[in-house]
């Protein structure tokens, strides 16, 4: 069975990025477009890991994160946080808010393959 | 007043846009009796002793008020005052105010009298004028102030909007030449590698202009964490390298000590050697360029020497400054935003450091800076 990747990000062309990323590498993955989607999706489908952006339409990354963190059943679930350059000390609010990493954007999709494969295989 | 031998006295500034006198200076009369004065709203060419001396364009007195029943103020005779003088307050023909003394006791002006508050009148408008002239400059500054806190937050968030499609197009190159979409013929990968190293390269100079936009709205904040500077060093190394064998130069780091663990913004420091040795290649075509990295007294000393082709002494100050190039068609055709070396400035500075230049043009440059190993608090820019 392929490990099951939640990816909350409300851009389209950094979805497909990472979808087309991620379905080559042979995970499958879960799409999620606002952190309170993200969220659900997070309790309904348990996925291996979660790609967290900040900049959500609803609620921030890190709130989402905090949310999911706080949940028993989700809290072993690695979060990789996909942080904007523009702002920077996302890394420390990345970590404060439980994230496991970060990835700061424009991410290379070679690296955040990487960083993914340091959390599940 | 008292050289005049008046009991009272009153310096108005002429207000252009209400076109009223307005009484800015008093001598001798009450409070209640200065804001009578302001609500009188006096004019040019009325009746008052100040709006016929504008009018006239020179003094005018009144002798008495006891012959003059319909006076448009009733409160100076109530306040009994009967004889009173008015200057106007010219400025290159231009009226910028008035002058007005009152006495209690009826008759005319003597000359002399009116002789000496003519030239106090005179020094009255060169204090008016530049009382004038202050304000002028207090509200242009303010005014200033704000639209150049537009532009830089203008800057910020066209960088961020411009950053995201490129990061689109970076992104599906990056997956094309990972051949997630099937092979890619090696013709079109030698064109995909140029249209990646486009849009590195400007998404460098975007970066470049963010940063700026950003130390100048005062928002480029320090991440301190522990950094090693062994560490920042080869991280710059390992991404540089490839532009340096590109050109055949030699690149050399020699690092004094295996662990020199710091606290400050590690990623920012890279950024400043980055750049360094980024411009070190670039005007360097032959020979090489070297890192140092020392550490004494709780300081780094850093290091970035070239054999390129040097800076003229006029330059080496000026290298510093935001959008300065050195002059000339070869350092023009290298491209570049001209920030990176004043970016660079910010963030040593933000550490407490200190960076600077030596060079002999012809034989090549050597970047120095300084940061404490331990910085604890960003520092405040200036």
């Amino acid at each position: 069975m392929s490990k099951r990747i939640l990816v909350i990000e409300d851009q389209e062309d950094n979805r497909r990025i990472m979808r087309d990323l991620l379905t080559s590498a042979g995970y499958e993955i879960i799409e999620a477009l606002t952190a309170e989607e993200g969220v659900s999706a997070a309790e309904a489908q348990r996925p291996a890991l979660i790609l967290m952006d900040i900049q959500l339409p609803d609620f921030d990354g890190y709130e989402a994160t905090r949310r999911i963190k706080a949940n028993p059943a989700l809290s072993a679930i690695p979060i990789i946080a996909v942080t904007s350059y523009a702002l920077s000390g996302d890394d420390v609010k990345a970590y404060e808010a439980g994230c496991n990493a970060y990835v700061s954007k424009p991410f290379s999709p070679r690296a955040l393959l990487a960083k993914i494969r340091e959390f599940i295989t | 007043v008292q050289l005049s031998q008046t009991d009272a006295g009153t310096i108005y500034e002429f207000d252009e846009a209400e076109k009223v006198f307005v009484p800015r200076i008093n001598f001798g009369v009450p409070e209640a009796y200065v804001e009578a004065l302001r609500e009188s709203r006096m004019r040019v060419g009325d009746r008052t002793v100040i709006g016929q001396a504008a009018i006239k364009r020179a003094p005018h007195q009144i002798r008495d008020l006891s012959d003059v029943p319909d006076y448009p103020l009733p409160y100076v005779q109530q306040a009994g005052y009967r004889a009173l003088l008015a200057l106007p307050l010219l400025r290159e023909d231009r009226l910028i105010g008035g002058l007005v003394v009152r006495r209690k006791m009826a008759g005319e002006f003597p000359a002399p009298v009116v002789e000496l508050l003519q030239t106090f009148a005179a020094q009255s408008v060169l204090a008016i004028h530049n009382a004038r002239l202050f304000r002028e400059i207090e509200d242009k500054g303010r005014e200033l102030s704000v639209a150049n806190k537009h532009k830089s937050e203008f800057l910020a968030n066209m960088s961020h909007e411009l950053r995201t499609p490129l990061n689109a197009i970076l992104g599906y190159t990056e997956l094309i030449l990972d051949n997630i979409y099937g092979d890619v013929p090696e013709k079109i990968r030698d064109v995909l590698e140029r249209l990646e190293q486009n849009g590195r390269h400007l998404l460098g100079l975007i970066n470049d202009v963010l940063d700026l936009s950003k130390i100048e709205a005062g928002q480029l904040t320090l991440s301190l964490n522990e950094y090693s500077m062994a560490e920042v060093i080869q991280t710059v190394f390992t991404s540089v390298e490839s532009l340096a064998a590109e050109k055949n130069l030699d690149l050399k780091v020699e690092i004094s000590k295996d662990h020199m663990t710091g606290r400050g913004d590690g990623q920012r420091l890279a950024q400043v050697i980055l750049n360094l040795v980024g411009n070190a290649i670039k005007f360097t075509d032959e020979g090489g360029v070297k890192v140092e990295a020392s550490v004494s007294d709780e300081t780094f000393f850093i290091s970035v020497s070239d054999t390129g082709t040097g800076l003229p002494e006029a330059d080496q100050q000026k290298v510093f400054e935001e959008f300065y190039q050195v002059d000339g068609s070869s350092t023009r055709k290298k491209g570049g935003t001209g920030l990176g070396l004043s970016i660079s400035k910010k963030i040593i500075e933000m550490h407490g450091g200190r960076i600077w230049v030596e060079s002999t043009p012809g034989k090549g440059s050597t970047f120095r800076f300084t940061v404490p190993v331990r910085v604890d608090r960003p520092r405040k820019q200036a």
